[in-house]
């Protein structure tokens, strides 16, 4: 409850207010409230905010992610506004996730709130980058952080843009610079980039984009007659609905397997995996496919590669191999009877050398035995 | 009459046995390395059956198992048809195996394909070549067994990216095909087999009766050893003269009187302890790897690592082996050799990082080496040649259990405390303890074989008074008889010139 919001607060509240003061975008009613009217105006903005998302956002959402990219020591206190700039509206790193979802939950059911913070170099050149991947409604808050020992640095310019277009409400802190977004549509996705322009120009780039469906870069191999299973994946964040489409030169045709259920067959072992079955497999099979993800803010796409080969391909490296078997075979045994002919020949001759001294030598032995018999 | 027919000239050591040499590499090494090859297939496999990744690893287990089960009927095989029929049928049952496995339908058709037909053709690869190194080597076996086991490594560093290639080229139906073909290259390793008829020992009443013996029976492949540190040839003396019952029957096709033999057991413990803690580590290497945080491609960087080592520790080992200082202990460098695998496994938790592991891939890589080209030559030296064909199958039936229970047993350690460090150290507790056991037993037999050396000896010089007594008797006797009995000696010496004739 706010109530046990704000007491759980108490010193953090009036130091907000002061900053309410500082910055601009502020209505000059908004100076005056008490801690009891700034709380009260908290659970007034975040029940707006609940109305707003649950007209857009028909799913239910219940997971909330903070992330801060990279976690300062001091969490700096923002001050967002929304983007009609007329509530403030209370929400900064410096409320535990914990207390946060104790407020949503109680108000809201579907809202996920995302930071990301990027840590910005003082010199120009490298341009940073982060990758960001969103699957439902968010409420995004993009900050652009300056590191403490350039706070030297005067002077300094802050616009962010996506696109060409310029984005006017920007929170501001010491040392960073913050915008906040409510992503409802594929419409709000693309790049943020928030630009320093002091006496050199720093940036930093923020990819909002859905989830990567992830494919497969190698072909799948197969055989005509055979069947084929193609597997797409979406890691972490579960689609709505899964497409598959075949790609015929431009035109994409859309796979409906109760149509030719002999030939194709897709079904889901999981929500975030599809799996699609290609019966039958002839020639034209052979080609390029798409697994589309219907996430809630826009639409992923998987590739996929099917080779569709005849028998014969592997057939004539095997006959070949084959081939080099028997030969070798051949070649050895031949071989092998030919020395055999040449040792059998040189043997015979030993043979019979040696049979010739056995017989000599009975001879000499009869000799020997009947002159013994005789001496006897 | 010539004294020097009953000195036999013993296994060529050379000559065509480097050919044998080179059929041994290929067939000992299609047979560790397939089963590990393979599993490039599995994730595909996988998702085309819509199995389980535990249904498919199976087929891994059970091509495992069949390899080194169906060792006691690789064993009988070549104790009646000799090495190289039984290569060239597995060769060939081999590549059937993987050609139906090319065309299955459903997962049970590739257990039975790639599992039970392609496992025992890989066993009945495995166990001949083994063999008939012993048959023609002797004084340059460590180096040949060396030689012939680092086929293993070679074929798997060939096989891994090989795979790789025919899989994003044809599928996995396509490669199972081609695969097929590859492995009847075992055929013409099978071919360069050539069947070795060694000829019999030095003392003269055993040539007699080895004579008769080789005459009645079909065995036609025997060598006995005559310069080994044990003492085979008394053994087998006091067994021929055991008289002919169905047990020596039985131990014609397979010598279950192995189990008495001493060497043989204490051989048997040790490994079979020994194989509960070999595989585990190589199994979960890039696992742990990972889970320590290192990318994909260095993990699976160390495994090839481990591969080269063992490529080059295998040969060399082998001359270490062969060397005059170690041949005649060389069973206690094996127990060292395996005492230092234990080490290795036991230090590797406190390796850090991924300098640390590559430190820790070389060494096993060298102790892992170093086992291997080991493993059977221990086996021929303690039991001999002749019978180390049936060892050879007994203990492969006997390990089989240990090795399938291995990595499993790991596997649930590193479940249960969600480390891979209790895996580690239970694997090189079980290794150091087997080197230990094998280590101080050795030591007991060596002793115990120098006392009935000493034995024999004596034995021999009673004997030899007693017989040249008797010589000089018969002598004098067959002087004074006909000739016929005289010319009985030079007939059978003439027989034995003439085996040694016809074979080559």
């Amino acid at each position: 409850m706010p109530a046990a919001f704000s007491a759980k607060r108490p010193g953090r509240l009036p130091r907000l207010l002061l900053l309410c003061l500082c910055l601009s975008g502020g209505s000059p009613a908004d100076a005056t409230m008490t801690t009891q009217d700034a709380s009260q105006s908290l659970a007034s903005s975040l029940t707006k905010m609940q109305a707003g998302l649950t007209e857009s956002s028909p799913e239910p959402m219940t997971t909330i992610q903070t992330a801060n990219w990279p976690t300062q020591g001091s969490p700096s206190d923002h001050l967002t506004l929304g983007h009609n700039g007329s509530t403030p509206a209370l929400l900064g790193p410096d409320l535990t996730t914990q207390e946060f979802k104790q407020a949503t939950k109680e108000n809201m059911s579907n809202v996920t709130f995302v930071e990301y913070e990027v840590l910005l170099p003082g010199v120009s050149g490298t341009s940073m980058e982060k990758n960001i991947t969103l699957d439902s409604a968010t409420i995004i808050e993009l900050s652009c952080r300056l590191d403490n020992k350039y706070s030297h640095l005067k002077s300094l310019q802050v616009t962010w843009k996506r696109g060409n277009e310029t984005i006017r409400h920007i929170d501001k802190t010491e040392n960073s610079w913050s915008i906040q977004l409510k992503i409802l549509d594929s419409s709000k996705l693309g790049n943020y980039r928030c630009i320093l322009k002091g006496e050199e120009e720093i940036s930093a780039i923020f990819y909002l984009q859905v989830p990567k469906i992830e494919g497969k870069e190698k072909p799948i191999v197969s055989y005509e007659g055979d069947s084929a299973i193609m597997i797409c994946k979406s890691f972490g964040y579960t689609p709505i609905a899964w497409t598959w489409y075949k790609i015929n030169g431009s035109e994409q045709i859309a796979i409906n397997d109760s149509l030719v259920a002999d030939k194709y067959v897709i079904n889901s072992v999981s929500a975030n995996v599809t799996h699609l079955k290609i019966l039958k497999l002839t020639k034209e099979d052979d080609g390029v496919y798409w697994c589309e993800a219907a996430f809630e803010l826009g639409r992923s796409k998987g590739n996929l590669k099917l080779k569709v080969l005849s028998l014969m391909v592997p057939l004539k490296p095997f006959l070949a191999i084959v081939a080099e078997v028997v030969i070798l075979v051949t070649i050895v045994f031949l071989y092998e009877m030919y020395s055999k002919k040449k040792e059998k020949c040189a043997e015979d001759e030993k043979e019979f050398d040696q049979v010739e001294q056995l017989k000599s030598e009975e001879s000499n032995g009869l000799e020997n035995s009947s002159a013994r018999n005789r001496k006897i | 009459p010539p004294a020097n027919v009953g000195r036999a000239p013993g296994p060529p050591d050379g000559g065509w046995g480097w050919v044998v040499v080179v059929g041994a590499f290929i067939s000992i090494g299609f047979a560790y390395a397939f089963p590990k090859g393979i599993a490039i297939f599995f994730k595909e496999i996988q998702d085309f059956f819509g199995t389980s990744y535990g249904e498919i690893a199976w087929v891994s287990s059970i091509t495992l198992a069949t390899t080194y089960g169906a060792g006691p009927i690789s064993s009988i095989l070549v104790n009646r048809y000799g090495s190289r029929p039984v290569v060239i049928f597995g060769g060939l049952l081999c590549g059937i195996g993987m050609i139906s496995a090319a065309f299955c339908t459903s997962i049970l058709q590739l257990y039975i394909c790639v599992g039970f037909i392609t496992g025992f053709g890989l066993a009945l690869n495995l166990q001949p070549s083994v063999i008939i190194i012993g048959k023609y080597f002797l004084k340059r076996r460590p180096i040949a067994n060396g030689l012939a086991m680092a086929g293993s490594p070679v074929m798997l560093c060939t096989l891994a990216p090989l795979n790789q290639f025919l899989f994003d080229n044809f599928g996995w139906r396509g490669s199972f095909l081609i695969l097929g073909a590859i492995l009847l290259n075992c055929c013409v390793a099978g071919a360069l087999f050539r069947p070795i008829r060694a000829v019999p020992a030095s003392v003269k009443p055993q040539v007699t009766e080895e004579g008769k013996d080789a005459l009645k029976k079909e065995v036609t492949e025997e060598a006995m050893e005559m310069s080994s540190p044990t003492n085979v040839p008394m053994e087998n003396k006091t067994e021929e003269e055991g008289g002919k019952d169905c047990c020596e029957k039985i131990n014609q096709y397979l010598d279950f009187s192995l189990f008495k033999h001493r060497g043989f057991l204490i051989y048997l413990i040790g490994n079979v302890l020994m194989f509960l803690g070999f595989f585990a580590p190589i199994v979960f290497l890039a696992p742990y790897a990972k889970h320590i945080g290192i990318d994909e491609y260095s993990a699976a960087f160390l495994l090839s690592i481990l591969a080269i080592v063992d490529m080059i520790a295998r040969p060399t080992t082998g001359i270490i082996a062969n060397s005059k200082w170690v041949r005649p202990r060389i069973q206690y460098f094996f127990s060292f050799s395996i005492a230092f695998n234990g080490t290795c496994h036991l230090l590797c938790p406190l390796a850090s990082g991924y300098t640390g592991l590559v430190v820790y891939s070389i060494f096993f890589g060298l102790a892992f080496g170093m086992v291997c080209a080991m493993l059977f030559e221990t086996l021929m030296d303690l039991v001999g040649a002749a019978r180390f064909t049936s060892a050879v199958g007994l203990v492969t039936i006997a390990e089989c259990c240990t090795i399938l229970l291995g990595p499993p047993i790991g596997g649930t350690l590193i479940d249960t405390f969600g480390d891979y460090k209790y895996m580690f150290i239970k694997c090189g507790a079980v290794m150091v303890l087997a080197g230990t056991f094998l280590f101080i037993m050795n030591y007991y037999n060596y002793r115990m074989l120098a006392k009935e050396e000493k034995e024999r000896k004596a034995k021999e010089e009673d004997l030899k008074s007693v017989r040249t007594e008797n010589e000089g008797r018969n002598n004098w006797n067959r002087e004074t008889a006909q000739d016929g009995p005289e010319l009985e000696p030079l007939r059978e010496e003439q027989e034995g010139l003439k085996k040694e004739v016809n074979g080559t």
